[in-house]
């Protein structure tokens, strides 16, 4: 089986962050969360991948092409991508924001359902008219979740890039959300590919942790109970992993900056 | 239409609730009734013979018939077309720029092509050579879209460079590049002899008077395919609000539409300016008077913008020559005095929204 993502020594300068030299390989379904400190690199190489940054040295290849030889309408067909930021000029209304995300598809006539159903998948099928611009940060995070869903609504064995996805959400939410893009992902065979800050999101959600830190790839691992040790060290902190039928929980051993000092 | 356009839901039926099409036709009825008023405005009365008495008609010309077919349907068939065009390359520069504050003539463009008109007058005659009137037809709008595209192009760079996004980079490069093309119109107008310094402020003011119905027509052409084009790319401008890194990510090549919205907005106005002028404003209040009636999806937006601009141009330019007759006020005085108010009101609701700009 060949890879569905391959990096091969990439590396990448952007102001003060560098990242790489990194060689990874990425097949089809996997579901890989990103984690580290705030800087390390985690967003940077997330954009690398959906192609928003060229690399400085290395090369990508993405379903067995070289990723910058894709065409930029093949490619949107086949991956998506939720950025960190998301503001939209214009208050355009909420229906035509997740219609965008198939602007580059032959029209089929299911647009407007696959519109509703999107919203409905991220839990926004009551801002279905309303204008984006008028939303609250977290509402406005589902409309864009929204909108990738229905860029990869009827494609198969795709790439899904995102970045913070429930950062903006209370807990409950976020852990809907973020079960519902995952089983989204796994009906389709798509790849999901995630930076996170929450541990337990990863631990959960997640088969696969790419754990970075200064640039540098700290750790490529199962998201298993033994990884934490590494992510002790990942975040330069004591944890400690609770666990119960319901899943695992990662929380920050109290007084941890003493006892390291 | 096309098939970017196909896979967008129709904005009639995502907006029939809330009666989006009667507004249209609402505005276009205003402007032909406002452009049958306009026609019968002036120092000379025209008798509701005078409609009939066209330049296909074998019966003896009145004066009025002169007037309405030889002057003022010409001049306003110009006006229809240029007001049309300044709306269409406002709407096309927001867009573009994903800023309601932008318009061609506050960022420059419109005075880099008034800067290289104006260069290439002082130059032949300079040479002491007589432009013929032919030639000066049709080089000056070449000329001017130079002008035009060059302005477009380092303003494009330099706010990118500066501060991406931000509304008071765009509009201070905007203005640092006006006033270097105002010092290029300067030092021509120093070194001008007095017959070139009248056609030099004609560029600085803006007028309609020099109409004939072989600019209404070209002008028109112009804008029928501009505007055919700019429709096509309406779908892929609404996923420029987005921003640029998503727009690319929903597969919309990026690049290549910024160079379709520079050279459609440096053509329109290196067009408008050549033969009228530069007129200030329009292009920043056709846009938002349209996203006022029909919401921000640009495939409503840009052809309402067009019927807006040519809406207020025709206000403009019968005000210009009517309110001192037998003398003609130039239109660009009319176009800022009610724009400016119109963007320091717009400024502020912007500024509001974001907290700063």
């Amino acid at each position: 089986m060949t890879a569905l993502l391959t990096l091969q020594d990439v590396r990448v300068a952007l102001g003060a962050t560098a990242i790489g030299p990194l060689s990874l390989r990425v097949d089809a379904g996997e579901r890989i969360a990103i984690l580290g400190p705030s800087g390390a690199g985690k967003s940077t190489l997330l954009r690398l991948i959906a192609r928003e940054l060229r690399p400085g040295g290395g090369s990508l290849h993405f379903a067995g092409q070289p990723l910058a030889s894709w065409s930029p309408a093949e490619l949107a067909r086949r991956r998506a991508v939720l950025p960190q930021q998301h503001g939209v000029a214009f208050g355009l209304p909420v229906e035509l924001v997740v219609a965008l995300g198939r602007v580059a598809r032959q029209g089929d006539g299911r647009q407007d359902a696959i519109v509703r159903e999107a919203l409905m998948h991220a839990q926004a099928e009551h801002l279905h008219g309303r204008r984006f611009d008028t939303l609250s940060g977290g509402e406005q995070a589902r409309v864009q979740l929204a909108r990738v869903l229905a860029q990869a609504w009827d494609s198969r064995d795709g790439l899904l890039l995102v970045d913070e996805p429930v950062a903006a959400l209370d807990p409950g939410l976020s852990v809907s959300l973020m079960a519902a893009m995952s089983a989204f992902a796994q009906a389709r065979g798509h790849t999901l590919i995630a930076v996170l800050h929450d541990l337990n999101l990863a631990m959960n959600h997640f088969d696969r942790l790419w754990l970075m830190k200064a640039g540098r790839l700290l750790a490529d691992c199962d998201a298993l109970p033994a990884t934490l040790p590494l992510l002790e060290q990942l975040y330069d902190t004591r944890l400690r992993m609770l666990k119960d039928e319901h899943g695992l929980a990662i929380l920050p051993m109290l007084g941890a900056m003493e006892a390291r000092t | 239409m096309n098939t970017l356009g196909s896979a967008l839901p129709s904005p009639v039926a995502a907006r029939r609730t809330r009666r989006a099409w009667p507004r249209p036709m609402l505005l276009a009825l205003t402007l032909v009734l406002t452009v049958i008023a306009a026609a019968q405005f002036g120092a000379v009365p025209i008798a509701a013979a005078d409609w009939l008495n066209g330049p296909w008609s074998e019966a003896p010309k009145s004066g009025g018939a002169h007037v309405l077919w030889q002057l003022r349907l010409p001049r306003l068939g110009l006006t229809l077309a240029v007001g049309a065009a300044l709306g269409l390359s406002g709407a096309l520069s927001q867009a573009l720029f994903r800023n309601p504050m932008a318009e061609p003539g506050l960022l420059g463009v419109t005075s880099g092509a008034a800067a290289a008109v104006a260069l290439t007058l002082t130059v032949f005659a300079g040479l002491h050579t007589a432009l013929p009137a032919e030639m000066r037809l049709w080089l000056l709008p070449l000329v001017g879209f130079a002008g035009a595209v060059a302005v477009c192009f380092a303003l494009d760079r330099l706010s990118r460079w500066l501060a991406p996004g931000s509304i008071a980079a765009l509009l201070l490069c905007g203005l640092a590049l006006q006033a270097m093309t105002f010092a290029i119109v300067g030092l021509c107008s120093f070194i001008a002899s007095d017959e070139q310094l009248r056609a030099i402020n004609f560029w600085t003011l803006g007028s309609l008077a020099g109409a004939n119905w072989t600019m209404a027509a070209v002008m028109s052409g112009a804008l029928l395919a501009l505007g055919t084009i700019a429709l096509r790319v309406a779908p892929r401008l609404n996923a420029l609000a987005l921003g640029e890194a998503a727009a690319a990510h929903v597969g919309i090549d990026v690049e290549r539409l910024r160079w379709q919205c520079i050279a459609m907005v440096a053509l329109l106005s290196a067009l408008a300016v050549a033969w009228c002028g530069s007129i200030g404003f329009i292009g920043l209040m056709a846009p938002h008077l349209a996203r006022q009636l029909v919401g921000a999806d640009q495939r409503l937006v840009l052809p309402n913008a067009m019927l807006a601009g040519a809406l207020l141009l025709v206000v403009a330019d019968t005000l210009a020559r009517t309110l001192a007759v037998p003398a003609e006020i130039p239109v660009g005085v009319f176009s800022a005095l009610i724009g400016a108010p119109w963007f320091l009101v717009l400024l502020r609701g912007a500024v509001r929204r974001m907290g700063s700009a």
